[in-house]
This record gives C-alpha cells, structure tokens and sequence, in this order.
C-alpha cells in the first residue's frame, strides 16, 4: 500500500484552523472531518508489520 | 452556566496549548525527535483542541463537541497502538520518560480526559441556548485561537522538516529536509 506523506493531517488541519479563525465555521467543521479520515488513512498506511500480522 | 462552559472550553484549550508547546520544547531543546505514531498523536492532539477553538470562537454547538471526541477517539488509539507495540517486557520504550511515563501513554491519559471533558460538557444544555451565530469572541478568545492556530502551524512545518514529502522513519534521526 502506498505510504502516505505524514506532513499531510498537519497541513489540512492548519487549513481548518486557519478557516476556523477567519469565521467560515462550516467548512472549518467539514475540513476537520477530512483532517479526522486522512489521520486515520495515514495510520494505516504506515502500519508495520507486527500489527498487519497480528489482524 | 454558558459562561461557564465558555470558560471551561478556553481553559481546556489552553491546557491542549500548554502540551504542544511541552512537547515542542522536549524537541527542539532537548532533541527528541517524534516518531510516526508521535506525531499522529500531536495531529490527534490539534484535531481535539480544534473541536474546543470552535466552541470558543463561535459558541458552544454539539458537532464542535463532535469533533473533538472523534479527534481524541483516534488519538486513542494511535498512542494505545503504540504502548502495545512496547508492552512486552523487554522490548523497551520509545523517547523520553516524564514523571515515571512515556509521552504515549501521557497521550493516552489525555485523550481519555478529552473524550471525558467533551462527553461532560454536553450535558450541559444552557451552553446551546445561545446559538453560533449571536455569538461575538472576546479578545483574549480570538489570542487564545491564534495561539492554536501558530501552534498548529509549526507543527506542520516541523513535520515537514522532520519527514519532508514522505513517510516519517522508524526512529527518525534528523531533519530529512535540512539534510538533503
């Protein structure tokens, strides 16, 4: 599986905070969500070996 | 009781501030590089405080609480991932020690707080009343916001040093971006 960049949670999530701060409260919302999932993607895709073996 | 819960969320917050700028300092004064897992929990960490920089710079609503439960749901589980993966004996620890625990477990400790404060506070319904759209940040809100949000900046720049367009090594010894 293709590793993913582990700087990319950190850049969407200044993204939201940064919107978040500027007063767009919905898309803040909607991109911490994206944040949330791409967080999660990046934890499986770097996912060693003991653990894949282990599921 | 708003007042109250608006209170509580910016404490909180600060509180979430107050770790980063920890965690930051064990890095950058002490040298304590972060490993892939730690630095997942330092995303968690900025998704939770997210959730409560939402509650303070728009009112309190139950999705701001929303993401923040979810944020530290995940957190959760990178750092119980990662006190597993050390939790047979002998097989050591990663990183520094603070107070007799590892960061990890520390995160562990601190996501469940999140989750706990979040869960908490929604009982309190007064804080709802209000509704995001009458309400107006007060100064020290919109520093406290800016706060996060530097935090979160340099975080994202760190890791872009530290990892560059990549994935992070196992044990990373130097800033992959300054040394190429």
């Amino acid at each position: 599986m293709q590793t993913l960049p582990m700087a990319l949670p950190f850049v969407v999530l200044v993204v939201a905070t940064l919107v978040a701060m500027l007063g767009f409260r919905w898309t803040a919302i909607w991109v911490s969500l994206v944040a949330a999932v791409v967080m999660v993607a990046v934890f499986v895709t770097h996912l060693t070996t003991p653990l894949q073996i282990a599921l | 009781m708003a007042a109250v819960a608006r209170t509580l969320n910016a404490v909180a917050l600060l509180a979430i501030c107050v770790v980063l700028l920890v965690v930051f300092y064990w890095q950058l004064a002490r040298g304590e590089l972060p490993c892939p897992l730690c630095l997942l929990q330092r995303a968690a960490l900025i998704g939770a405080g997210l959730g409560l920089m939402l509650n303070v710079r728009f009112g309190a609503s139950e999705s701001h609480y929303g993401i923040a439960i979810l944020s530290a749901l995940a957190g959760a589980a990178f750092a119980a991932r990662q006190i597993l993966l050390h939790i047979v004996p002998g097989t050591g620890g990663y990183g520094a020690v603070l107070y007799g625990y590892h960061f990890y477990t520390w995160a562990l400790v601190i996501f469940f707080l999140i989750a706990l404060f979040a869960g908490a506070m929604l009982f309190i319904e007064a804080q709802f009343m209000e509704g995001v759209r009458d309400w107006r940040p007060t100064a020290a809100a919109q520093i406290l916001g800016w706060l996060f949000v530097a935090l979160a900046l340099a975080n994202a720049v760190s890791t872009l040093l530290l990892c560059g367009f990549g994935p992070c090594p196992e044990n990373p010894t130097g800033y992959e971006l300054l040394q190429r």
